[in-house]
């Protein structure tokens, strides 16, 4: 029994007098990242990650953007995210970037109705304008993705797009000379996750703002309206034109999905309904901002047509009847029934919403 | 000396004791609120009460079902409702003594998210309650363009400069006769007029004790026949002050109506 009690004195003791001989080494500097609180000894590792914010200013009459709280703007954030837009990296063979199907001379846009994968298929929308996103609440022509993260994860790995595999783009990204650093800067990660990369191209993404047409000015006071464009704006704000109701306030959008009457049933794309699986919502598609429209032809969810004035003789002569078409498309079959000069006036009205500096910036 | 001792223990003991019963804690007595203390010897006024308003809508008294020409409107229209949104503003809650409890500053309602059906109030202070009133839309002191930006119903509810700006108060919208005919029955002030209303409904109510929920029922039929019958057109009528103020007067009479239940 003594003995023991001895042996266990002995043992204390030596533990004690270890821990004593032997300080923890680490990072002593509690500003740094990496800072252990119970490091004694200052080893030369700490890590000082540091990003700058990046603001994004709210135009006149826009809400406020809202930023997911675990993926705040950074410039580090932004540039990274520009250079993976940019890079045929994401797709499986490095011929497609983003940017091929969203090139920014055409607000981000892609000229052709449909665009064409790396396996040369064709997809059976037009794809969408990158005018704005931030404000967005939803994405995709059906709403299929709830945030810029979610949807910049699925062209990467769609077969008709660029048919890649984020396994593989994740270890592309890892070897590759420059983009651990760039990731290490923006997020302070040492191993690059596919989270990152789209969390990078939402950032960049939400930088697309355009709120400097002729119209802003205008509203600014910087400049005036022919009178055709004043004519225009008029109807386009009258229920005569209807344009506002889904294409109303700065944004020139409602956030919401409409049938806009382009077709008869039954239909070959249900949009929305897809989605929901609500019949209710068959042919319904998400209201495009008009900001910059005249650089994003083609128009609609399929780019059937390749001017504005097709797209306000649709809307003049009526539309077609269907379960789901809008309400607001009152006069299906008769149509707004406008003047010549009127959809002259309605056009040149909607010219005005055109931001070239959104177009040429960087 | 030991009875000297004995006398003073026993003072001491007694007075001690008779301390404990006189100690005094503070809290909330009410067994029917929220936050009961149940240790609480006196009653600070702390108390806090929670109820539960529901926005329901009907037609002739039946719970709306959308996207169905099964209705018929006192102009002997057939019609369906494919959207109705709408906005109250200034909810609040009287007591007798004439004070007033803000709820809620504007709430906006659509049939296609069920989640802006219910407003859950928290924390009020008193488990009685006379009246309930609300506006139908947004008083001109607050129907000013761009006033609310950060709302969900911003950008669609936005009413143009061109006439009157600010917000629409309401979209009910669907067909009507036949199913090619679309009608929209948008209100909002226009020209400069405020067509905005309130309603006071006089109730005596006392949420204590139970899980309260007051409904707030729109019969949307009521907005197009008393005391105006108002016939569907597909004419927008957002500029048009005289059918405005036909909704308005039908909308006071008795399109909304209140009662409540105790779970």
């Amino acid at each position: 029994m003594r003995k023991q009690a001895l042996l266990l004195l002995c043992s204390v003791l030596f533990f004690a007098c270890k821990k004593d001989l032997a300080p923890i080494r680490g990072c002593t500097d509690n500003t740094a990242v990496n800072y252990n609180a119970y490091a004694i000894v200052d080893d030369g590792s700490c890590n000082f990650f540091s990003t700058t914010p990046f603001t994004i200013e709210t135009p006149y009459g826009f809400p406020e953007m809202s930023i997911p709280s675990n993926n705040p703007m950074t410039v580090e954030g932004v540039s990274l995210g520009e250079k993976l837009f940019k890079d045929p990296i994401l797709s499986r063979d490095n011929t497609q970037a983003c940017i091929n199907c969203h090139q920014q001379n055409f607000s981000f846009s892609d000229p052709n109705q449909y665009s064409t994968g790396i396996d040369n298929i064709q997809g059976i929308r037009n794809a969408s304008a990158l005018i704005n996103i931030g404000w967005n609440t939803s994405y995709n022509w059906d709403g299929s993705s709830l945030t810029l993260e979610e949807q910049a994860f699925e062209p990467v790995s769609n077969p008709i797009e660029m048919h890649n595999d984020w396994n593989v783009v994740e270890s592309t990204l890892n070897s590759h000379a420059d983009y651990p650093t760039l990731f290490k800067e923006a997020f302070n990660i040492d191993y690059i996750d596919s989270n990152y990369v789209v969390m990078a191209i939402a950032q960049f993404e939400r930088t697309l703002i355009s709120a400097n047409s002729k119209f802003d000015k205008y509203l600014r006071g910087e400049t005036q309206l022919t009178a055709s464009e004043l004519g225009g704006y008029a109807i386009f704000n009258s229920e005569k034109g209807d344009c506002f109701h889904c294409h109303g306030s700065q944004m020139f959008m409602d956030n919401l999905f409409h049938n806009n009457g382009l077709d008869l049933e039954p239909f070959t794309d249900l949009g929305l309904g897809k989605i929901t699986n609500n019949a209710s919502d068959n042919a319904k598609f998400k209201t495009p901002t008009l900001r910059n429209t005249e650089f994003s032809a083609p128009y609609m969810h399929d780019g059937r047509f390749s001017t504005l004035e097709e797209v306000v003789e649709h809307y003049n002569s009526g539309g077609e009847y269907s379960l789901t078409v809008d309400p607001l498309m009152k006069k299906l079959g008769v149509g707004l029934q406008l003047t010549n000069q009127e959809k002259q006036d309605l056009v040149a009205f909607l010219k005005t919403l055109t931001d070239s500096d959104f177009i040429t910036e960087k | 000396m030991k009875r000297i001792f004995l006398v003073i223990t026993t003072i001491l003991l007694v007075f001690t004791s008779c301390k404990k019963e006189e100690e005094i804690i503070e809290g909330c007595t009410d067994t029917g609120s929220v936050n009961y203390n149940t240790n609480a010897t006196n009653d600070n006024g702390s108390c806090k009460y929670n109820l539960s308003l529901n926005f329901t809508h009907t037609i002739n008294g039946n719970l709306l079902e959308t996207n169905q020409m099964i209705y018929s409107n006192a102009a002997s229209q057939n019609y369906s409702v494919q959207t109705l949104r709408y906005l109250l503003s200034d909810i609040k809650l009287h007591s007798e003594n004439g004070t007033s409890t803000l709820l809620e500053e504007v709430h906006y309602i659509t049939i296609s998210d069920p989640t802006t059906f219910t407003l859950d109030i928290q924390d009020l202070n008193s488990p009685n309650y006379t009246g309930l009133s609300f506006t139908m839309g947004l008083d001109s002191l607050k129907n000013v363009t761009n006033n609310y930006l950060n709302e969900s119903f911003f950008p669609s509810f936005s009413w143009p400069d061109f006439m009157g700006g600010g917000y629409h108060y309401m979209q009910l919208e669907g067909d009507y006769t036949t199913a090619f005919q679309g009608y929209a029955t948008h209100t909002g002030g226009t020209g400069g007029i405020d067509f905005s209303f309130t309603k006071n409904f006089p109730i005596s109510l006392n949420i204590a004790n139970a899980n309260t929920t007051v409904i707030i029922n729109m019969e949307i039929n009521n907005w197009y026949s008393n005391p105006n019958i108002i016939t569907l057109t597909t004419d927008g009528i957002m500029n048009n002050a005289n059918k405005q103020s036909l909704l308005k007067a039908n909308g006071i009479t008795d399109v909304f109506s209140l009662f409540y239940h105790i779970n």
